[in-house]
């Protein structure tokens, strides 16, 4: 999942031969890596420079990729993997810095903040330090701001900033010519990421109008309301671009729906995309690992990664979210119905995440 | 073997989980830092031997490159992929060290690896019969077995087995004796024997070809290192795990005893049927750990750097259940190997001959 995939076929099939892996730069990396760990090979290395506190529960860290990273576009995610206590693990995350950083200083920067009970978030902030390395992978994602230039109404939620900053922030740089309205939720005016930056970018970059609410200050919640829409010169014209926590996701495809927005202006990022209303089917099945020579049944949503690992197998997963595909297994028949979209998979033999499918009815995966 | 009560099993069953079940919960940091030493160590003997060998013309440098090759084979093999294969580093979810993916350095294919031994011979282990790693179809290791005639010269079978050892493991899903008694025909066998030619042309190409043409001056002294380098992989591999299963005191089973068995005799199975050998630090790496076979076919997806931890856990087990734990030097053991196929190429009433004599 982190490794290159510009990869010369001549130098696979080399790497087939003299090392039996297809990536034969990334067979001396235990011997790179004691010499100089920005040398590994299976995927990019970046030293952590700085960390940046932001809030009491968001740190950014600053990260040096090796150079060899091609680098993203303002909006774009990166998977991330860190090792803890001898497991790896791969989470992804938004690039909060704008694309001119890497540019001029082959910096980047992630903003994340600390999740109830997530193990990698809370380990990032209670263990990585400057001059640790982490692995990144290419940057990736269709989060991207129109070309060329558009209104735009910006609709963030707590930490679902980080990836706005980076197009905002690059908008300004570019001297992007159209009105940008950026409504931003958050709990408490403590809980504002990047505040100075978000003031400093309305302070110069006069086509944005910056709106920050908090949701949780008053007795009454203050959710996003029709009237702040209404609030938005020439609205319609909008492209609208959602980042943030599930509910205010929801609220707001509501309410542009209804105002006439078509499914083509309202852009939305990963960790917001919606979960199927899965209730009206029926789903579980019989589960037939084929490798391992094990069947197993399961009942209503759970996913194959989940069955598997109740099984006792260990398949490869990463992200648990559908966007990795560490965890793509061959299926070889039966149906199953993809988490994110509700919808359902042909019956014959194709590759499935096993992460985001639930089985509907017998399944055989090549596992 | 051993006759115990279901209940007895039971017990034992739930004996050898607590064991296992505190290595589980302790996996971590420093399984990944031992597993990756390995791995290091492998690329770092690799890369020297290769960088060696041209120099080979010097009888001295001729044999460390040699030797540093073979290790690095040996390595790779026996404490790296074996014990990757066999999943005991999947929970690392590091892509380089995943059982499923890992591809080893030797002509056996990693899917037919898996296929044979990971499933077939750790599931039915020593049930003539069944565990066709009994004697690898070749030879003769039991009175179960009814003598044929050319069990007669079957140590020289042995020897040319452990030679070219590697290609003996790379054939052995082939089922040349159900393809001889017609089971099956060449037709199923194709799709394995067209990964077997790609996997084997790719090691043979890799050690007899490429590595001696871009030293061409050199070319005869490369190839010769090589070839030497896997002759002393090959012969220590089948050593190592002729000493696993077929010393004196490692017992083997017949089908009906194991029907619908429980996990409980499984586990005796693995127990019984099994054979440790001792020795230092390094041999027990360089065997892959199978020195503790006894503990890897109880446990085989623990790394196995953790078999000398739990080892005498085991033991205890064994005491209290009344079981025989077989281990003895690596001297003694082969010893009894070698005795064990010398004898089993003669017909039963020849040895009662020699014992009578």
């Amino acid at each position: 999942m982190l490794a290159r995939h510009t990869q010369h076929k001549a130098l696979q099939w080399l790497g087939r031969q003299l090392f039996n892996r297809n990536d034969p730069e990334a067979f001396f990396d235990p011997l790179l890596e004691r010499i100089n760990p920005m040398w590994v090979q299976e995927y990019t290395p970046a030293r952590v420079e700085q960390v940046l506190s932001e809030t009491r529960d968001t740190q950014t860290l600053v990260l040096k990729p090796a150079r060899r990273w091609t680098g993203f576009r303002a909006g774009q995610h990166v998977n991330v993997c860190v090792d803890i206590d001898g497991v790896r693990h791969n989470r992804t995350f938004s690039l909060s810095s704008s694309p001119l950083l890497w540019q001029e200083q082959g910096l980047v920067t992630l903003t994340i903040k600390r999740l109830p009970g997530g193990l990698v978030t809370n380990w990032v902030h209670d263990h990585l330090r400057t001059g640790a390395i982490i692995g990144i992978g290419e940057a990736f994602g269709d989060f991207l701001i129109p070309e060329p230039a558009q209104p735009v109404l910006f609709i963030a939620g707590g930490s679902g900033i980080t990836p706005v900053l980076s197009q905002i922030e690059t908008m300004a740089a570019s001297d992007y010519r159209a009105p940008v309205t950026l409504l931003y939720f958050v709990r408490t005016t403590d809980d504002i990421i990047a505040q100075e930056r978000l003031l400093a970018l309305e302070a110069r970059y006069s086509a944005l109008t910056l709106q920050i609410i908090a949701t949780n200050e008053s007795k009454e919640p203050r959710y996003l309301h029709d009237r702040d829409l209404d609030a938005v010169p020439g609205i319609k014209a909008r492209q609208v671009y959602l980042c943030g926590p599930r509910g205010l996701m929801d609220l707001a495809q509501d309410l542009l729906r209804e105002r006439g927005f078509s499914d083509a202006d309202i852009h939305s990022t990963f960790f917001s995309v919606a979960q199927a209303d899965l209730g009206q089917e029926t789903l579980g099945g019989e589960i037939q690992f084929e490798g391992s020579q094990l069947e197993v049944s399961s009942e209503g949503d759970a996913t194959l990664l989940e069955i598997a690992e109740a099984a006792g197998l260990t398949p490869r997963y990463g992200c648990r979210m559908g966007i990795c595909h560490q965890c793509s297994c061959r299926k070889t028949t039966g149906t199953v119905i993809n988490r994110l979209t509700g919808q359902a998979s042909s019956p014959g033999e194709e590759n499935v995440q096993l992460c985001i499918s639930v089985p509907r009815g017998p399944v055989s995966l090549d596992l | 073997m051993k006759k115990m009560t279901e209940a007895q099993l039971t017990e034992l069953e739930t004996d050898l989980n607590a064991i296992r079940d505190e290595v589980l919960a302790d996996l971590g940091e420093r399984d990944a830092r031992y597993i990756r030493r390995m791995v290091r160590l492998h690329r770092g003997l690799e890369a020297s031997g290769r960088l060696m060998m041209p120099f080979g013309f010097l009888p001295p440098v001729f044999v460390a490159a040699t030797t540093t090759l073979g290790l690095a084979k040996i390595l790779e093999n026996m404490e790296i992929g074996h014990n990757v294969m066999h999943g005991q580093y999947d929970w690392m979810n590091d892509p380089s060290l995943h059982s499923q993916t890992y591809e080893w350095d030797t002509v056996c294919t990693g899917d037919s690896w898996r296929r044979t031994h990971n499933y077939e011979h750790h599931t039915y282990t020593n049930i003539i019969g069944k565990d066709r790693d009994y004697g690898y179809a070749v030879l003769r290791l039991t009175r179960d077995e009814p003598w044929k005639p050319w069990h007669a010269l079957q140590f020289i079978n042995y020897i040319l087995l452990s030679v070219f050892f590697q290609w003996g493991v790379g054939l052995h899903e082939l089922e040349t004796e159900k393809l001889r008694s017609r089971e099956i025909s060449w037709r199923e066998k194709l799709p394995f024997l067209r990964e077997f030619a790609r996997k084997g042309g790719r090691q043979a190409f890799k050690d007899y070809v490429f590595f001696p043409l871009i030293t061409f001056p050199v070319a005869p002294i490369v190839l010769a290192g090589n070839v030497g380098a896997n002759l002393i992989r090959n012969l220590w591999s089948s050593t190592v795990i002729f000493c696993g299963h077929f010393t004196q005191d490692a017992e083997t089973f017949t089908e009906e005893e194991c029907e619908g068995e429980s996990k409980g005799h499984w586990y005796l199975r693995q127990l019984t049927g099994s054979s440790n050998f001792t020795g230092g630090r390094w041999l027990h790496i360089m065997s892959g750990h199978l020195s503790y076979q006894v503990e890897h076919h109880v446990f085989p997806d623990l790394p196995a750097h953790r078999y000398p931890e739990i080892s005498g856990k085991v033991q205890d087990v064994c005491r209290k259940h009344g079981i025989h734990y077989n281990t003895g030097s690596f001297a003694k053991q082969y010893g009894t190997v070698v005795k064990r196929i010398i004898r089993h190429s003669l017909p039963e009433r020849m040895v009662g001959f020699f014992k009578a004599a």
